[in-house]
Order: structure tokens, then sequence, then C-alpha cells
């Protein structure tokens, strides 16, 4: 309470010290607003979610659970249909997988060089570019693992398909670079240096400090930064969609072309499909599903945070 | 200095000294200067373990502080007194090469560990610091269990290697008086503890690795007097096998567990520069009965910061 406020409500002796001397509109106005900000960030997901979830039942009205779930041929635009989800879901994992191979270590190695060893003049130069890599459209890198990657695959002696898993797969990883690093970045820089001062006065080098210190402290933002990263690896669709093709295909080997749930949702969907049909649904039969297994990785990914972080406050 | 000599090997001058006992055994009476001092060798007379002349430390280019020269005695408590910013922590940070970390930081004029300059372009400021340990102003545990606290040193320098690491733990949890608090809890993480407890922790990991030195950076001015107090008598027990250089802003509490005190002061230059200066160095003893300067006087009994 403030003098000028105290004197003034001696002044009126009835009243409270504490009381408000008028409504605060603006107060009011400001927390209005929030509140309706929330609801419509929650209001869609349920949207979304409700949408999915009732052509996903229509769905498995026509095809059974089982047939679409364990089903390994995946051919619903040919006569006669077949709604088995597998290959997609091998096409998916393995392009992600390859794609987690390369965006982990580059994603954590770099933001672990930037926030342990970088001066900040090297930082101020880095940075910048990480986010412009943030923001080119997929299309670009879909292009560039179709023309570039796929015939450089090649010339060192890899035998690709002119559509295959590995070339998408490893563009995929360098997509997810920038996420993975910037928010690791930021959960290491939020490491208290107090803590690097710690492991250095004890006798610990750089590499060492980062390793057992700095990493482990910032082990939940670096979760969070894969778990964002293999998101979006496996919703990833222009990548995909245009490097590994669009071959239902039961295969692990990354030389053959692979088709990703996404890539069938984003083929499919394009064509004029009449809404209501059972190809409707199934998009969204294996949109739901690809819901479930976003939904599923961060389930994974808070149990292990809270298993393992070190909490450093 | 810059941090391209991390990479350099530790140098073997230094890496000898490491586990040779030091020549001098003190008579256990030392620990008691003041009483008996007809008896006691003169604090001023210990060997020196660090010699430094005319150090002056800028931060980007800014003097902090300026040509201090100043012999640290070995197996000793040494005060570092004075006002606010007149680069108490600066000069401490100097001795095992912290300020390293801080983008900018320059050091000028010697720092001699031992006959040893450690800014040479051949030391490895990493074998610097596994000798020369620093205990912060801030308790600093890591967000690990009290045991992996304690057990981190050891097994970064690869002690745990010729020796039982629960035998390190144990011993550098006793010596550091907090053994039978967390004994039943080792596996419980260090941030649960109280701030007094924290900092004894830090210490105690501080201990298990063993150094020469142990620098202290203000390490009661966040604890109770009961803490505090704790910390003393420990500072006290580990000067027997340490050397300790301690900065602190308790006058009591350099009077009560230093051998010998340096004052410093912050001067202004013509220009209106700030930087710190070494007023005087000398027994504590003498620091805050009969000191030589003025300054020191005016300081010591409280009419001035
Ligand atoms: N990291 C830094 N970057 C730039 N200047 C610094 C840095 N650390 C200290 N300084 C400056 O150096 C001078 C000495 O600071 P220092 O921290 O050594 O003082 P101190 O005697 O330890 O003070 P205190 O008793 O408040 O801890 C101050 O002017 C301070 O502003
Ligand atoms: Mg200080």
């Amino acid at each position: 309470m403030s003098q000028a406020g105290a004197v003034k409500a001696k002044a009126d002796a009835t009243a409270s010290v504490f009381a408000r001397s008028r409504p605060r509109y603006g107060e009011l106005v400001i927390r209005a607003s929030l509140v309706i900000a929330a609801l419509i960030t929650v209001l869609t997901t349920v949207g979304i979610v409700f949408a999915l979830a009732s052509e996903t039942i229509s769905f498995l009205g026509e095809v059974p659970l089982h047939d679409f779930l364990f089903g390994t041929t995946w051919s619903p635009l040919f006569e006669p249909p077949s709604y088995g989800v597998i290959p997609l879901v091998t096409g998916t994992l393995l392009t992600t997988a390859i794609g987690m191979i390369v965006g982990i270590p580059l994603g954590v190695g770099s933001a672990i060089y930037l926030s342990e060893y970088a001066t900040s003049r090297t930082r101020k130069f880095f940075k910048p570019i990480l986010e412009t890599l943030a923001g080119v459209p997929t299309v670009v890198f879909g292009y560039f693992a179709l023309t570039v990657v796929t015939p450089w695959l090649r010339k060192i002696g890899i035998e690709v398909d002119a559509f295959n898993a590995l070339s998408g797969g490893l563009v995929i990883g360098i997509l997810i670079v920038p996420t993975i690093a910037s928010i690791s970045e930021d959960a290491l820089s939020a490491v208290p240096q107090g803590l690097r001062e710690a492991s250095f006065g004890l006798g610990a080098g750089r590499f060492q400090t980062s390793l057992r210190v700095v990493v482990p402290a910032a082990f939940s933002g670096i979760i969070a930064s894969i778990v964002l990263g293999a998101s979006r690896a496996i919703g990833e669709t222009m990548v995909v969609l245009l490097a590994a093709g669009q071959r239902p295909n039961l295969t692990l080997d990354v030389r053959e072309p692979v088709e990703t749930m996404a890539t069938f949702i984003a083929a499919t969907g394009k064509g004029d499909i009449p809404t209501g049909s059972l190809d409707y649904k199934t998009i969204f039969a294996v949109g739901a599903l690809l819901f479930v297994m976003t939904f599923i990785l961060n389930i994974i990914s808070t149990w292990v945070v809270n298993r393992y972080r070190e909490e450093y406050e | 200095m810059s941090p391209a000599h991390d990479d350099s090997t530790g140098t073997s001058t230094m890496d000898a000294d490491a586990n040779t006992p030091s020549p001098s055994h003190e008579p256990v009476h030392m620990q008691t200067p003041a009483l008996n001092e007809h008896m006691t060798p003169k604090p001023e007379a210990a060997e020196k373990i660090f010699e430094l002349t005319d150090v002056s430390v800028r931060y980007s280019g800014k003097l902090a502080v300026k040509d201090v020269t100043v012999g640290i005695g070995t197996k000793q408590i040494t005060a570092l007194i004075g006002a606010s910013g007149c680069g108490k922590s600066t000069l401490l940070r100097c001795l095992n090469r912290m300020n390293d970390l801080i983008p900018g930081a320059t050091v000028d004029g010697s720092v001699k560990y031992r006959g040893q300059d450690l800014y040479a372009s051949n030391v490895d400021p990493v074998q610097v610091r596994k000798r020369i340990g620093m205990v912060f102003q801030k308790p600093n545990p890591f967000p690990k269990s009290i045991y992996d606290n304690i057990a981190f040193g050891p097994r970064v320098l690869g002690m745990n290697k010729d020796r039982n690491l629960d035998e390190i733990v144990e011993n550098a949890l006793t010596r550091a008086s907090l053994w039978d608090e967390v004994k039943d809890r080792l596996d419980e993480s260090a941030i649960g503890m109280s701030g007094g407890q924290q900092q004894r922790l830090c210490i105690a990991r501080t201990i298990a690795t063993n150094p020469q030195v142990i620098l202290m950076d203000e390490p009661c001015s966040a604890l109770d007097p009961i803490s505090t107090s704790r910390i003393e008598d420990l500072m006290n027990e580990l000067k027997e096998q340490f050397t300790i250089v301690v900065v602190t802003h308790n006058m009591q509490q350099a009077a009560r567990v230093s051998d010998m005190t340096a004052y410093f002061t912050v001067e202004v230059a013509e220009d209106d520069k700030r930087y710190g200066r070494l007023v005087e160095f000398a027994e504590t003893e003498t620091i805050f009965t009969n000191p030589s300067d003025q300054r020191t006087e005016d300081y010591v009994t409280g009419k001035v910061g």
C-alpha cells in the first residue's frame, strides 16, 4: 500500500485500509482476452479430435479395426480395396527413424556447441543461419532430396531407386535440426552458470562439464526438443512425397520407395474425393492413427523426462 | 590468456607436485596462533604457495584491480577483505584461472604457484583447477544425489580407479562434518538440503578431489550464524592439510579464522575510473589491532563502508 493511499484511507475512517478505490476495468479486459485466447486453442484441439474421431468411427463401421491395424496390404483405391495400414506405418517409421538418426546428433550437437563452446560472436553468426533453415519451405527440401541427395547417394555407391526412403529420411533429419537445436540450446543456456563454475572448479574440462553437468541439467528441455523434432518428422509430408515416392511398400530396405501416412493423406486428399465416401473416411482414419502415434510419443517423453530429469531449482 | 590453452596438455611439473605431500609439516599448535604466539613461527614467515607480482585484471579492457603484489602462505588461511567492488572475487578467480571462463577478462603481471607461472602459455587451466579448488558465494550443488555430488570430482579426475568411491565420499562428508546428517539420504537430491548443508556439501565436494588449495568466495554470506561458525571450524581443521584463501565481508570472520589478511580498497583515478588496489597485507592480528594504513584502520573499525 502506498503512502498516499494510506493517508487517503485514514481520511475515510470507516473504509478499510486496503479497500479498492475503483474497479479495475483494464485488468478485467486483459484477463478476459487471455481466457478467450486459451479457450480458442483448447476448442480448436477438441474440434480436430472430434472431426478425426467421428469420421474414423464411421470408417471402422465399414472396415474392421483388426484389418485396418494389422493388414499388410494398403490399396484403398484399387479393386478390391485393402485397408491394411502397416505398410504406411513402417514407411513412416522408417523415414522418421532415419531422420532422427541424422537430426538428433546434429541438433543436440549444434546446441551443445552453440551454448557451451561458441564465443558470443560465433553464436550471433550461427543462430540466424539455423533460424533461416527453419524458415525454408519444406517443398524446397523435398526437391533438394529428389534432385541432389538421391543422385549423390548413387554417386557414392548406394543403389537407391529414384524414389527412396533413405533420401527422404536424410533430408527430414536436416529439416528437424533447427527445431532440435534451438529448443535444446535454450534449455542448455538456461542452466545456471554456477553449475558450470562448480564443475570447472573441481577440475573438469569443458567436455566433461557439458556432458556430466549441463546436459543432464537441461535433459527435460533436450527431450522436449527431440519429441518435437520427432513429431515433425512423423508428420512431414512434402519431403517424403517428393523424394520417397507413393508406393505403399512393406519393407525395411531404405533404398526402396515407401509411402508414409502423411504422404497418403496429402496425395489422396488433393484428388477429388466425394465427402462421406469410404475413401474420404480413410483419410481421417489414417490421420487419427497419426495423431495417436504422436500422442503416445508425447506420453513416453513425459515419462522419460519425469524419470530422469535433474531439477536445478 | 586465452581459452585456446584448454587443449594444451598438462605440464609435468604440476602433475608431479599434485600427489607429493608438501614438505612443510606444520606443528599442531599452529591452529591457535594467537594464544601461544611466542612459540609459533610468525604467519608472515610461512613458505609461500602463491606469489603474485603486479597483477592487474581487466574486463574487456576496463581495469578492475591494479598492481597487486602479494604472497600467500602454505597451509594458512588468507583473508581478502574490502568494500564491494574492490576486486576481491576478481583476484581470487585469478588463482585458479576461473577468470578464463569470463569472455574479455585478461590478467597481467605474474601469478606463480609453487614457482610456476599459472598464466604461462603451456599451462592447462583444467590441470590448475584440479589442484586449486573453489567454493562459491552461492551454494551451487549439482542437481544430482548427495553421493553423486561428492563423487563428481573423483570420477572426473579418475581417482576412483585406485580408491573406493564410497570411502572417498564418506571421508569427505565426515571431514565437512556432514556425514551424520546425510548418511541415510545419500541418494536424495542435494537440492533438497538447507542452504548451510548445501554449502558444506560444496566444501566436501571440493575436499573429495584432494586439492592443494581451496579458494572460498564469501562462503558464509548466505548462511545463518550457526552454519557460519560450523564452516569456520571446518576451515580451521582443513588448514592442517590445505591452503585456504577466503573472501569475506565479515570482519569478525576474518579476525577469527585467518592468519594473514589483505585489505583492498576502491581507488578513483583522475578520469573517474574506479579500480581495486591492495592497501595493506599483513598478519591478521596486525591488520585488526595495529594497521599501518589509516584507511585499513577506518575500515576494520567500521568507520567507513
Ligand atoms: N564478469 C565481469 N564482467 C565485467 N566486469 C566485472 C565482472 N566481474 C566483476 N567486474 C567488475 O570488476 C570490479 C571488481 O569486481 P569484483 O566482483 O571482483 O569485486 P568484489 O570485491 O568481489 O565485490 P563484492 O564484495 O561485491 O563481491 C567491479 O567493478 C565489477 O563491476
Ligand atoms: Mg565478490
